[in-house]
């Protein structure tokens, strides 16, 4: 008899999720402490010192809170696109061009300018629905090009994310440059910065926009039949049109939505955190919430404690790298292996353990 | 020859194989019948090394042998033609035939020489196949004929072939039929798994009938009957015979005029078809596959272009509109595919049950599971679907439980007119009675139905006309009563009996 016995359907309860997961994260934890080793110091105070920062002071949260704003954001555009089929890898650049947008509403409320009698109660709504406007349209490009001409938008939409950057890089560099050495913007005024939320913190109210988005994509996917339409279209297409489903409107209207929710994220960063536009704002984040839709097994409401651990290891890193002089690279290698194991994970739920088993050989043992 | 002795397989939950015995002699064709699930492919998979068995012994010989892995089998001159075939598509028939295979003393690979051994065998076993040819570019029965060509390549002495005709024409099915005689004649062993009984009764020597995972009966073919053997099957008296309720026919309510479709290669699909459907009466669709039934019904339901002439549902002309609109309506349709058309296989018993009309099931615009989860319950009961409860996942359900559902959610959207695509093809002989009933309340409703099937019997049971097509073009019009299945043979091969169209 053996301990573990092979399942024929995964457990998928909750509570296997939850073990299985931390079942990775914990082995992840071990292999990456090998390479603290290296550096002279206690894996054990390494690691205390990676999760004490963002989660047990309140200085850390808040930057935690920052970090992982944008990550759900961009996660849940992954979610809407990857769930209704369609493979959507341009958040870079709805970032990028999100971000620009609502900068660009921003310095235009600046004291001279068009619109500087925009009273900020419209200011935030506009540049929400500006942001979003450019993603959605950005990456409906790239749905456009799947939908009418059978483009293949994996190819599509990673190409289209350094034109989005350069156009952006040739703003700052160009008309929108403040005068100065550096391409960047002048800053934004003060009126349309996000407020902060969490006293004695860098926690914006951008956090407010992720909340609110991962509710709303929830709805979309789990309570509405554009939602049931859209995952049915992802799932199998001929299936769907037989069932009377317009897919390529529905393969468009995902592209739409979650390159206007990557836009969003750059909304985001430029009016909570940078407070102007400027070169090379995304960083990366762009396929940093792809891999956090994919941990949280494109689970809406899973994201968001996903990016938050994320966000907060990003901000534990820094911290041990001022602390301990340990370089911040290890948390990357470690967030590498945690995602590589959380994703091998999923076939630990085809086992079950055979306690039946373990039981009679201690019997025997006794007898 | 090969003797399987009180083969014991458990699933977890469920026993596969409960004490099985089977023994197959040389020079025989052994058909193993069964209903879905009754346990034939686990002791297949054993017998051919994908499964371990938990107890029991397998004899070759008189000798008892271990199989471990389908290489084991392979070595000890067993092999097995897989349903879905297990082909490379872009290798030629040649390399597929060695694939795997280890011959000769040099690392290269001598295709030149497997060549003409396909050459030889092929001739010798009357199976034509060009072993230069393009896998993937051949018809599915010649594609069959190389699984056929790569088990005698090895020389196998048993054939385990797997419902081998399930994918094909009637003309292929019967030159299977010949070359499995001419490989019986040489002394072969050949296991067919089927749920066919007809087959049987034409092909097989001995029949071993499984049901819940045990051994049942193995007779003489001579010494049972197709209604027996379908007793033994189901484990209780099968009415195939239908009796339909005598309706007159009301006013046409879909009237198709002289409709043409071509495909996505540009070829002519449908050639000025039209015929009138009416309220209360099945109208058969006879034909060999692929001679325009299937374009039909799509393209009744808007999913194929539509070239020229025009469609009228009760009156209205519905030859531009869109799926969603024809089925508001009321248009259904149960396509050929229901795996990947008709159902989505990642999704839920209650998932399916509202996949053609999600927006019926809410309340302020919200899903309301109470209400889904009823809709599927309903149609689990109401139409007998087994083992499975709302939350079971399509891919779980054998085919007669998903044509079920699937018939059932149209069935449900209380249609005027239901377009149903081989509704029984592949399902044991339980389900197509519960299918046959269906159809014919649905009748007796007043719901005018468009039946496509490939069998004969099916149109011939439960049809009012039968409309037979050949290339596209509808060639003839039969009375049920009168016609037999030698006269539609004979129009399915493109023999026209009388110059009409469906007009009644």
């Amino acid at each position: 008899m053996r301990l573990l016995v092979r399942r024929l359907t995964p457990n998928n309860s909750p509570a296997a999720i939850a073990t299985t997961m931390l079942a990775a994260i914990l082995a992840a934890m071990a292999i990456a402490s090998l390479l603290f080793l290296d550096f002279g110091a206690n894996p054990l105070s390494a690691y205390y010192a990676l999760f004490h920062e963002p989660f047990g002071t309140l200085r850390g949260f808040g930057y935690a809170v920052v970090k992982a704003t944008p990550l759900t954001l961009i996660a849940l555009g992954t979610i809407v696109a990857c769930r209704s089929g369609f493979t959507y890898l341009g958040f870079e650049g709805c970032f990028t061009l999100g971000a620009a947008a609502s900068a660009w509403l921003a310095l235009a409320t600046a004291p001279g300018q068009w619109a500087a009698s925009l009273s900020p109660l419209l200011f935030f709504p506009a540049a929400v629905l500006i942001s979003f406007t450019v993603g959605a349209l950005w990456s409906g490009l790239t749905g456009i090009l799947r939908a009418r001409f059978g483009g293949n938008e994996v190819l599509i939409s990673l190409m289209s994310n350094y034109v989005a950057i350069l156009i952006v890089k040739y703003l700052v560099a160009g008309p929108m440059r403040a005068p100065g050495s550096l391409p960047e913007t002048d800053q934004l005024p003060h009126a349309t910065w996000l407020a902060f939320i969490i006293p004695g913190t860098r926690g914006h109210a951008g956090v407010l926009i992720a909340l609110a988005a991962a509710f709303l994509v929830w709805m979309l996917l789990r309570k509405l039949p554009l939602g049931f339409e859209l995952i049915v279209s992802g799932l199998n297409p001929a299936a769907a049109r037989y069932a009377g489903i317009d897919v390529a409107r529905r393969t468009l209207l995902a592209a739409a939505l979650s390159g206007g929710l990557g836009a969003l994220a750059g909304l985001t960063e430029i009016l909570g955190v940078q407070h102007r536009l400027m070169d090379g704002i995304s960083g990366g984040v762009g396929f940093t919430g792809v891999i956090v839709a994919l941990l949280a097994e494109m689970n809406p409401i899973a994201v968001l404690p996903t990016a938050l651990i994320y966000g907060g290891m990003t901000v534990g890193a820094d911290a041990m790298q001022r602390r301990a002089g340990i370089p911040s690279s290890i948390t990357f290698i470690l967030q590498s292996l945690i995602v590589l194991f959380v994703l091998a994970s999923s076939m630990l739920r085809y086992y079950r353990f055979n306690f039946a088993a373990l039981r009679s050989k201690k019997e025997a043992m006794q007898a | 020859m090969i003797q399987l002795s009180q083969i014991t397989k458990r699933f977890p939950g469920i026993i596969a194989n409960d004490a099985v015995d089977l023994t197959v002699r040389p020079g025989e064709i052994h058909a193993l019948l069964g209903e879905n699930g009754a346990g034939k492919s686990t002791l297949m998979q054993i017998l051919y090394g994908f499964h371990a068995m938990d107890s029991g012994q397998i004899l070759l010989d008189g000798q008892r042998v271990s199989i471990t892995s389908p290489a084991d089998a392979i070595a000890l001159g067993i092999g097995m033609v897989h349903q879905d075939f297990m082909l490379v598509p872009t290798f030629t028939v040649a390399e597929n035939t060695i694939l795997g295979l280890r011959e000769g003393t040099g690392a290269m690979l001598n295709l030149k020489r497997a060549a003409s051994r396909i050459r030889e065998l092929s001739e010798q076993h009357h199976l034509a196949v060009d072993p230069n040819a393009i896998t993937g570019t051949l018809p599915v029965g010649v594609q069959q004929r190389v699984e056929i060509l790569k088990l005698l390549y090895r020389d196998a002495r048993v054939l385990i072939l797997d419902e081998p005709t399930a994918v094909l024409t009637a003309p292929e099915k019967y030159r299977l039929f010949t070359v499995l005689r001419g490989l019986r004649a040489q002394g072969r062993s050949i296991l067919i798994v089927t749920h066919k009984l007809h087959e049987i009764m034409e092909l097989a020597d001995r029949v071993t009938v499984m049901r819940d995972g045990r051994n049942v009966a193995s007779v003489a073919v001579e010494d049972t009957s197709g209604p027996e053997l379908a007793r033994l099957m189901v484990g209780r008296d099968v009415n195939l015979s239908v009796s339909k309720l005598e309706v007159p026919p009301g006013p046409s309510i879909l009237s198709v005029k002289r409709l043409s479709v071509r495909d996505h290669a540009g070829q002519r699909k449908l050639k000025d078809i039209s015929l009138e459907l009416h309220p209360h009466e099945i109208l058969g669709i006879a034909g060999v596959d692929g001679n325009g039934q299937s374009e039909l019904a799509q393209a009744l339901l808007g999913l194929r272009t539509i070239e020229g002439g025009s469609i009228l549902l009760n009156g209205r002309d519905i030859t531009e509109a869109r799926v969603a609109e024809r089925r508001a309506l009321g248009l259904a349709y149960v396509p050929a595919d229901r795996r990947n058309v008709g159902s989505v296989a990642d999704l839920s018993i209650a998932d399916n049950a509202m996949l053609t009309q999600p927006r019926s099931n809410t309340r302020h615009s919200l899903f309301n599971k109470t209400l889904i989860r009823a809709r599927a319950q309903t149609i689990i009961t109401r139409f007998g679907v087994r083992g499975a409860n709302d939350e079971t996942h399509a891919s779980k359900l054998s085919g007669g439980n998903l044509q079920k559902v699937i018939l059932g959610r149209e069935i449900m959207s209380a249609p005027k007119v239901l377009v149903v695509e081989q509704p029984t093809r592949g399902l044991d002989v339980g389900a197509i009675e519960s299918i046959w009933a269906e159809l014919l309340r649905e009748r007796a409703k007043g719901t005018a139905i468009l039946l496509v099937s490939a069998e004969l019997e099916e149109l011939l049971n439960l049809a009012d006309r039968i409309a037979v097509m050949y290339e596209g073009r509808i060639v003839g019009v039969v009375d049920p009563a009168s016609a037999t299945a030698e006269q539609l043979g004979m129009m399915m091969a493109g023999t026209p009996l009388e110059p009409t169209g469906v007009s009644s």
